[in-house]
């Protein structure tokens, strides 16, 4: 029963597991706690939402993105985009402090960048990363 | 590796709550998603942990407003529906409410009538509507012999009734009494 979810059952249909789906409830559980007054408690059902929630605020904030990058016939999309869907999508509350991360992000990127030597920017995972130094 | 003064450096930490692949896969579920820069995949696990943070926040005040000590699945869709983006996107993907496999002992409970006696001299109107139990051949309502309340003509006289009465609801609108004019 733990799996059930009433309307969101039809989603586990679609073949997709549930581990490739949500985050992980351990992850989303701790998070939760870290918000909520000590003494507070919070129902399995409740959990099993918020994961529910949060996959789909990734999902939509992600297809707001990618469809402005289709739009402006960019493949790749950016933490720029992101930022837009954000704002576009009513979270503008989140925009001054995800800006400072993408600052700072960035700052680091650029350090760790320097520091290995590398040139290639935009990355998407390490793999890529190693293949591209095989090809030098 | 990022170290810990980098990290902390600003008070903003680049640390994420959230496994990175996890993120990606579920970005990645729409297929229209091609690439995604690692920036994005940072922005997008870190905005996320915000909305959760704020979601829980959110929940916990409903809980707090209702007195309860656990937060559920009820508080959540409170949250949900008080803060309009949140709503547009997020409302209609909350489990319906009032599931009938898992009884919340926290709300009220199912307004059926309770079996306790009738008055002496009634019966109670959903008696009316189920067969003669062979058992209690006084709750049947063919056995003229037994006291009886003129209830019992009523359905004699409607025969059609047992049919219309299959709902909680219209029984308890049946029970209800007829409004008075007190003029």
């Amino acid at each position: 029963m733990e799996d059930s979810l009433g309307g969101s059952s039809s989603k586990d249909n679609c073949g997709i597991k549930e581990q490739d789906r949500l985050l992980p409830i351990a992850n989303v559980s701790r998070l939760m706690k870290q918000i909520l007054p000590q003494n507070a408690k919070i129902s399995k059902e409740a959990k099993e939402t918020m994961q529910e929630c949060v996959s789909e605020f990734i999902s939509f904030v992600t297809s707001e993105a990618s469809e402005k990058c289709r739009k402006e016939r960019r493949k790749t999309v950016n933490g720029d985009d992101i930022c837009w869907a954000l704002a576009t999508l009513g979270f503008d509350d989140y925009a001054a402090p995800i800006r400072r991360y993408l600052h700072r992000y960035r700052e680091i990127e650029v350090d760790h960048n320097n520091k290995a030597n590398h040139q290639e920017r935009g990355i998407n995972n390490p793999q890529e990363r190693d293949e591209l130094c095989k090809l030098r | 590796m990022v170290s810990m003064a980098e990290e902390e450096e600003n008070g903003v930490s680049i640390q994420l709550e959230f496994p990175k692949g996890r993120v990606k896969k579920i970005m990645t579920l729409d297929k229209d998603i091609k690439r995604v820069s690692s920036e994005a995949l940072f922005l997008v696990s870190r905005s996320t942990e915000l909305f959760l943070q704020f979601l829980a926040e959110k929940s916990a005040n409903v809980a707090i407003e209702k007195k309860r000590k656990t937060v559920n699945l009820e508080h959540v869709r409170m949250a949900v529906k008080r803060h309009q983006p949140t709503r547009d996107f997020l409302l209609d993907e909350l489990p319906p409410p009032s599931q009938p496999a898992k009884p919340d002992k926290s709300t009220q409970p199912v307004a059926r009538p309770k079996h306790d006696a009738p008055p002496p001299g009634t019966r109670r109107i959903d008696q009316f509507f189920r067969k003669p139990d062979p058992q209690n051949p006084a709750e049947s309502p063919e056995n003229p012999g037994q006291a009886q309340s003129p209830e019992i003509s009523a359905q004699a006289q409607y025969p059609d009734i047992p049919a219309l009465v299959q709902s909680p609801e219209i029984l308890a609108q049946a029970q209800s009494p007829v409004p008075v004019d007190e003029s």
